[in-house]
């Protein structure tokens, strides 16, 4: 939070009265939203995802109008299946990479337009910040052509000759890059919102203190940026076990299996060939995973402050 | 003192460094939207197109109504955002500022909703609607998105700001909860809205899939869909493609710079009080 609450608010050690007297229209608003959260999530949401999860023990293609149950059969096709494997691990592969390089380099760069001695600080913010809020499809489609081999920039420009997009070595790295600096925006904006939100006097009485730049940053500031850095982690890790238009309009998951994805291949399965149940049953293992990972992630940093409501 | 002065500089050349880097990209898109094919397409690069020409934005005209679909994809992403924005408010102003029983429990499965990943639930969806017979309706479009798990609790962990105090004068005042919500929660929430709008309208603008899989009309169809229907179409014009890509991008930067003034303290109150 950027406000710091005045002094004098009630603080949440205040005794609470059990039962205090509704505003006028509070109860009104309150079973307003409460339907509107309840309904909408049980139709769009629950619903679905109970309807996916017993599809995904049946053979299930609206084409032909199949819908057998089959027990197992998809989990158990899924777990025997290379392709299934050599994609679970690009997407662990690109996941770790880019969300390391995203937390990495927003934060040098966030620590670097909030150091005192920086000017245009708005300049940069809005420069950093621009790739993050272009849309992906057509990012995508500017960068396949600058991978070019022949005509593209990124050869041109440092002289190489390697076909980037078609090289099963070069492939993965090339999206890669290509999400990094799509994304870094995201957690430069947010590490810099974060920074805002140290109060002055810590960081002042550290200087005071002695401290050294360096143990400045390692004792004060990383412990307080915790809680962003947990927020960043969190979002990223959801956003990038379901990435799939990088590879839908660079490589189509090619060359060979180097490019697949997890969400690639869900949507391969699902509309291209028209596998309902086999497509369910690898989201429901990659449900079952983001919900794992998240929960590690918001451990390992103290993420309960998240559910906390700042007063 | 001399070493900081140099200190600071090199910090300056890295950053404007990193910037240029950062906007290469789309000087380089936006400059090969005004060349020729022929020059696009010659082994002879130069970032400056050697003769400016429009033809290519008079082609994707003609060939493909481009401002149609990006029409479209305007007034659908205007109208979901500002849905978006309002249910959020609502939302996590109830979630916040009352206290009844099930409201830890509905708030943490709102938290909850933001971990499904849209595999899980596309395909049942995709049923649903076809089953109602949505399909080919902008309704399709608009429904699924209209309350959204993250905005919800965006707003709310902002408006946990708002001072009860304020709240407490107005009511005091004779305000019904409805005047305090509109008239004082909201105005007070203009950080976290703006931040709320930028990230809500490029996720309309750029969605892919679903528009995909629902809207079969190609004058309904959106931009984002257009532009991977446009690359298969017309494989090797890359001009024209160059110059959908730099109009498509434009709309989310001019959201981008309306809100930007007060995107980055709203971006604050997505986390917790540091």
């Amino acid at each position: 939070m950027t406000t710091i609450a005045p002094s004098g608010v009630p603080a949440d050690t205040a005794p609470r009265r059990t039962r205090r007297r509704l505003h006028r229209g509070e109860r009104s608003l309150r079973t307003t939203v409460v339907l509107l959260v309840v309904g909408f999530n049980a139709v769009l949401l629950v619903y679905p995802v109970v309807s996916a999860l017993r599809g995904s023990f049946h053979r299930w293609n609206p084409l032909n109008g199949t819908y057998d149950p089959i027990g197992f059969e998809n989990y158990a096709t899924l777990f025997t299946d290379p392709v299934f494997w050599r994609t679970a691990l690009n997407t662990v592969v690109f996941g770790t990479v880019v969300i390391t390089l995203r937390v990495a380099v927003g934060l040098a760069l966030a620590c670097a337009i909030f150091a005192r001695v920086t000017r245009w600080k708005t300049f940069f913010r809005t420069i950093f910040y621009l790739p993050t809020v272009t849309p992906l499809v057509a990012v995508a489609y500017v960068w396949k052509l600058a991978y070019h081999p022949q005509i593209g920039a990124v050869d041109t420009v440092l002289g190489l000759d390697i076909n980037w997009l078609y090289d099963s070595t070069f492939a993965l790295p090339a999206i890669m890059v290509m999400t990094v600096w799509k994304d870094f925006g995201y957690a430069v904006i947010l590490f810099l919102a974060g920074l805002y939100a140290i109060p002055e006097e810590t960081l002042e009485a550290s200087v005071v203190d002695g401290c050294s730049p360096a143990q400045r940053f390692r004792f004060i500031t990383l412990p307080l940026l915790a809680p962003m850095t947990v927020f960043v982690v969190v979002t990223s890790v959801i956003a990038y076990l379901q990435a799939y238009v990088q590879i839908l309009v660079m490589t189509g998951g090619g060359p060979g299996r180097s490019t697949n994805l997890i969400s690639f291949l869900i949507y391969e399965e699902a509309f291209v060939k028209y596998n309902f149940g086999y497509a369910s049953a690898i989201a429901f293992v990659l449900f079952f995973c983001t919900a794992l990972m998240t929960v590690v992630s918001f451990r390992l940093a103290g993420g309960r402050s998240l559910l906390k409501a700042a007063r | 003192m001399i070493a900081r002065k140099a200190g600071a500089v090199l910090l300056h050349a890295t950053l404007l460094g990193l910037g240029l880097l950062t906007v290469a990209p789309f000087v380089w898109m936006a400059l090969s939207a005004f060349k020729t094919n022929a020059e696009i397409n010659s082994l002879d690069q130069t970032l400056l197109p050697r003769e400016w020409t429009i033809e290519n934005f008079v082609n994707l005209q003609e060939t493909f109504d481009i401002l149609r679909l990006f029409s479209n994809s305007v007034l659908l992403s205007v109208t979901i955002t500002s849905i978006v924005v309002y249910t959020s408010a609502l939302a996590g102003f109830v979630l916040v500022k009352y206290e009844f029983r099930g409201r830890t429990a509905i708030f943490a499965f709102v938290l909850g909703t933001m971990m499904i990943p849209w595999a899980v639930t596309i395909i049942p969806r995709y049923t649903m609607f076809v089953a109602v017979g949505l399909q080919d309706s902008y309704l399709s479009l608009v429904i699924p998105a209209a309350l959204s798990g993250f905005g919800i609790f965006m707003m709310r962990q902002s408006m946990g700001a708002v001072p009860d105090e304020v709240l407490e004068a107005a009511r005091l005042d004779g305000a019904s909860e409805t005047y305090v919500f509109h008239r004082i929660v909201l105005p007070m929430s203009v950080n976290a809205i703006s931040a709320l709008s930028i990230f809500q309208f490029l996720w309309v603008w750029e969605d892919y899939l679903w528009p995909y899989l629902m809207i079969n009309s190609p004058e309904k169809q959106v931009l984002a869909v257009g532009l991977t229907t446009f690359s298969g179409r017309y494989g090797t014009d890359y001009g024209g493609l160059f110059a959908a890509t730099t109009l498509s991008i434009i709309p989310v930067i001019v959201v981008y710079v309306i809100f930007q003034r007060r995107f980055v303290a709203g971006a604050a109150s997505a986390a917790v009080k540091g």
